[in-house]
């Protein structure tokens, strides 16, 4: 435990001393992932497909706010879907309309799990976002999930009808858009994840905020158990069909991430709880006082061995 | 003193922002502008809904009283932005007092750094 210790204070003094490059390595990697994410799931432009291409915004986004990164993603995803079709390109502008214009209003902070969420559904981990979302944010990050969760549904819901909107060519413009719109809104997954992950972040946040001992890490239980809970009776509600085992695999790999993230974050000794009353001019303080786990450094001794000594030579006379 | 630079330089920021504001003034604009975008999402939702429904809409058109369905369409609109900003102004509220609290413990610590500078001198 000690050496994990001393591994976190050292990336913490590493981030802190190199923030300046590490900063924009993280944010181009970021924009790199999402970006070849996108081509890869949409790819129906052939070129924003060019790696190059990609490699230009990725470092373009390293040096820009996040926020960057996610409007480049939607208009990467815009123009794919003006490739597939144009009433594609109509539907899907309106939603990131409408998200963007949600999503700024409340948790313009949050783009990271707008970013993450869909890539944790394609990596099959979707239950990591609302116990990470809950411990790290507040409880506006229930709106930046929610635009993740249904940014990944609108587009998995397009991509598996892509076929069905080409064979519709010949067709008016009012039927295909009719044809979208019913795939877009036909999706049940998409609002059950929705108000699960929404439940589960204000529960996780709630709990984690609490006075009491060990606050973190029943957040994480109550947190996993509430999501389990609410997407079961979602699925009966919506008659979903969400997998039982990837739940509970995906729910393992949350109460993981949930471990990780309190060591990071939150890592306190609660067997040295002190508890203080102090006074100043205006307020009595009554204080409980948790210290954070922390090693302090083992402090290297140089020391010199001297090889030739200065041998006193008897004079002769 | 490590931990007052940190609030000054992360979300002190953010709070002296909200903190030049009077409370009525912030949530006011808070609460305008979210009228604003719940105007513009309504107007996509409608505009979707009667593209979605176009060829019926088309029909219907010349049969319906038209008074009475915009009548409806401003009842509907007038509840969804509403909520919408009854949600902003709970939000902004809780944002509001939040940084008032932050900045009011702030300005205390400042206080108290000052006085022991003072002792020590």
């Amino acid at each position: 435990m000690t050496s994990l210790v001393m591994a976190r204070q050292m990336i913490k003094r590493f981030y802190s001393k190199y923030e300046a490059f590490v900063l924009p390595i993280i944010k181009f990697l970021i924009g790199l992932v999402c970006l070849l994410i996108i081509n890869s799931r949409l790819g129906y432009m052939s070129q924003l497909n060019s790696f190059v291409i990609v490699l230009m915004v990725a470092l373009m986004c390293s040096f820009m706010p996040l926020n960057f990164t996610v409007f480049v993603a939607a208009v990467f995803v815009l123009g794919h879907m003006y490739k597939l079709s144009l009433e594609c390109l109509l539907v899907v502008g309106a939603l990131f309309a409408i998200l963007f214009l949600l999503y700024f209003r409340f948790s313009p902070r949050d783009t990271i799990a707008v970013l993450l969420t869909p890539i944790c559904f394609i990596m099959k981990i979707p239950y990591v976002m609302p116990i990470a979302a809950g411990l790290l944010g507040g409880p506006t990050s229930a709106v930046s999930v929610g635009c993740g969760v249904v940014v990944y549904y609108v587009l998995e819901a397009l991509i598996g009808g892509a076929g069905s909107i080409n064979s519709l060519a010949d067709e008016e413009m009012t039927t295909r858009l009719k044809f979208v719109i019913d795939t877009v809104l036909s999706n049940k997954p998409m609002l059950a994840f929705v108000f699960a992950f929404a439940i589960t972040i204000l529960i996780v946040y709630g709990v984690r905020r609490l006075r009491i001992y060990y606050a973190w890490f029943i957040a994480i239980g109550v947190g996993v158990l509430a999501d389990i809970v609410l997407l079961l009776i979602f699925d009966l509600i919506f008659d979903t069909h969400v997998s039982g085992g990837s739940m509970i695999l995906g729910s393992f790999v949350a109460i993981l991430v949930g471990i990780v993230l309190q060591f990071l974050f939150f890592h306190v000794d609660y067997e040295r709880t002190e508890k203080l009353q102090f006074e100043d001019d205006e307020y009595y303080y009554y204080v409980k006082a948790i210290p954070k786990v922390t090693v302090s450094n083992t402090q290297k001794k140089v020391k010199k061995i001297n090889s030739s000594k200065k041998r006193s030579v008897p004079r002769e006379d | 003193m490590t931990r007052l630079a940190s609030y000054e330089k992360n979300e002190g920021k953010k709070n002296e922002a909200i903190g030049r504001y009077f409370r009525s003034d912030y949530i006011g604009w808070q609460v305008l502008k979210s009228i604003v975008s719940g105007t513009i999402c309504f107007l996509i939702i409608a505009a979707g809904y009667v593209v979605y429904d176009f060829e019926n809409f088309m029909m219907d058109i010349y049969k319906i009283d038209l008074l009475e369905y915009a009548q409806g369409v401003l009842k509907k609109y007038v509840i969804v932005v509403g909520i919408y900003a009854v949600i902003t102004y709970i939000v902004f509220a809780i944002k509001y007092s939040g940084a008032r609290k932050n900045l009011k413990t702030y300005a205390h610590n400042l206080n108290k750094l000052s006085r022991e500078y003072n002792n020590v001198e």
